[in-house]
């Protein structure tokens, strides 16, 4: 039987990160950018890592790896993709690789100087058995402000979500919403990314989503359960790695892949 | 003289160092339907990105609806934007979209309600209309990405009429489509300009494409406008030929239009 008063920021943590992840995908995987969430993952891990050499360390690190994070969400928004002729995700390659390049040169300065790199490789792999209320409340906040945004603006992101380039044509001020969407992408992700990593995340925005498009229709609807699959992914993953003594992180993403999988057979079976 | 819905002037459009529009003069008159026609890469989808601000002029200059576009930036350009509904050539058809028919012909109405506005019900009514008019209604709540091409289209159209456009511009509206759908289309359009008179500016290829309402057709060549008219005059069979190999000619009957075998250059 696990303590469930010891381990409560942890679920909370865990459902929190996999809710706000499957909004986030909704449309991300809408858009088919799902590099979006790596890409930004390891600018905030290159923000950290840089902030880590320059002398900050724990809970500091969240300070660069926040900068670093938005400014390649910036660089994301502000970019028109007619203008400079490249797909999108051809952008999120460039800066994927621009990022993960700066992350690991920093690692390696770690080294060559003789300093432990514990904290800023932690951030890649997280670490949810160490949640605490503190990271909760960072992840609360972010969750509630993407929520806000969410609501506020949600006639614009889903013209947006299905085309940036018709919304802005129909007179939608596209490129100011995407963009602000976009740094409270980067906001959530880095504050998440701390507390689940680099890696987990990517399952947790892609999983939920693509699970949800599989069930239902309607952008309102779609964004509902993807939230609630992630947030059960997160809490479910954590109770059932509890229950069998296996690594959290790895079940939970297999808990969110199992989702997939499980929508994909029930809309199929719904389609035909 | 009667008010233009667009009017170019000497206007170069650029794509780096290679020009891709030089037109001297060009008018589409408010209530009218043009057609804008032309090989591939004649410069018809630019003239239209020209027209909505999305293609910036090197010279010269592109009024729409009164509105010089060339001067236009920000709230200025969106607020010209929402005068004109565009049905773009490419459909953004991805599995993964999650949008109903109903709320892709309610992007129309987005920008109308401005930001931190939900839809009123009465823009509601103004999409379900549209949806209606298009005989879209029973398709309403089925998923974008898992309706035929052709209803696509014509969600896409409700789309930008649900925006209570001055100007409609239609980029090759019946591309990939069947014979059933691309008639269904022709007729679409031809009652949309019967209903609201609005002003039409359509792309395509092929002049079984121009509805009867089209009495002017703009051919461009090379970035250039090569010949303007009636679709009569332009569309001799002599041009035809010239444009689409000999042995063709053109038909003109009650309205529409058609190239079928069997001219030549001197008919």
């Amino acid at each position: 039987m696990i303590d469930l008063v010891f381990w409560a920021p942890v679920m909370t943590g865990g459902a929190l990160a996999g809710a706000s992840s499957g909004v986030l995908g909704t449309f991300i995987v809408g858009m088919r950018i799902p590099f979006l969430g790596v890409c930004v993952a390891h600018a905030a891990l290159a923000g950290a890592v840089f902030g880590g050499l320059a002398g900050l360390e724990g809970q500091q690190l969240l300070l660069p790896a926040l900068a670093g994070a938005v400014l390649t969400a910036l660089a994301l928004g502000l970019l028109n993709p007619q203008r400079a002729h490249l797909d999108d995700n051809t952008v999120l390659s460039f800066l994927f690789s621009a990022t993960m390049g700066l992350a690991f040169l920093g690692i390696g300065l770690y080294a060559i100087m003789g300093r432990s790199d514990n904290d800023v490789r932690s951030l890649l792999w997280g670490s949810l058995n160490f949640c605490r209320w503190r990271d909760v409340r960072l992840m609360l906040a972010a969750s509630t402000a993407l929520a806000i945004y969410v609501v506020l603006f949600f006639k614009e992101l889903r013209a947006i979500l299905f085309s940036r380039a018709d919304a802005e044509a129909s007179g939608i001020r596209a490129t100011a919403v995407w963009t602000g969407f976009l740094i409270l992408t980067a906001a959530t992700l880095t504050v998440n990314f701390q507390t689940v990593g680099g890696l987990m995340i990517y399952s947790l925005i892609c999983n939920p989503a693509a699970a949800a498009f599989q069930l239902t229709r309607g952008c309102g609807p779609v964004l509902a359960l993807a939230a609630v699959f992630g947030a059960a992914s997160g809490l479910g993953g954590f109770l059932i790695a509890a229950g069998t003594d296996l690594p959290s992180g790895a079940v939970i993403v297999l808990v969110s892949s199992a989702l997939l999988g499980v929508a994909a057979m029930i809309g199929h079976r719904g389609r035909r | 003289m009667t008010r233009a819905a667009v009017e170019v002037r000497s206007l170069v459009v650029r794509a780096g160092h290679r020009w891709m529009l030089d037109i001297e003069h060009l008018r589409v008159d408010l209530g009218s339907v043009v057609a804008l026609m032309g090989p591939n890469g004649a410069g018809k989808t630019t003239l239209l990105r020209a027209c909505l601000g999305l293609a910036r002029p090197a010279r010269g200059s592109c009024t729409v609806l009164g509105v010089d576009v060339g001067g236009l930036h920000g709230p200025g350009l969106a607020s010209l934007r929402r005068r004109i509904g565009y049905v773009p050539q490419l459909l953004p058809v991805r599995s993964e979209l999650p949008l109903t028919v109903r709320e892709v012909a309610a992007i129309g109405r987005t920008a109308h309600a401005g930001l931190f506005h939900a839809l009123t019900g009465e823009d509601w009514r103004v999409v379900n209309g549209w949806l209606e008019r298009l005989e879209l209604t029973a398709l309403a709540d089925r998923a974008f990405s898992q309706v035929s091409g052709g209803e696509q289209r014509k969600a896409i159209i409700a789309r930008a009429m649900a925006q209570d456009p001055e100007l409609l511009l239609l980029d090759e509206p019946t591309a990939n489509l069947d014979l059933g759908w691309r008639e269904r289309i022709v007729d679409t359009v031809q009652s949309l300009h019967t209903q609201t008179r609005i002003s039409v500016l359509l792309v395509c290829h092929e002049l079984e494409v121009l509805p009867p309402a089209c009495r002017k057709v703009i051919l461009l060549e090379g970035g250039r406008v090569s010949a303007s008219g009636s679709p009569e005059t332009v569309f001799t069979t002599a041009r035809v030929s010239q444009l689409y190999g000999a042995g063709l000619r053109a038909v003109h009957e009650g309205g529409r239009h058609a190239v079928v075998p069997g001219g030549s250059a001197h008919d």
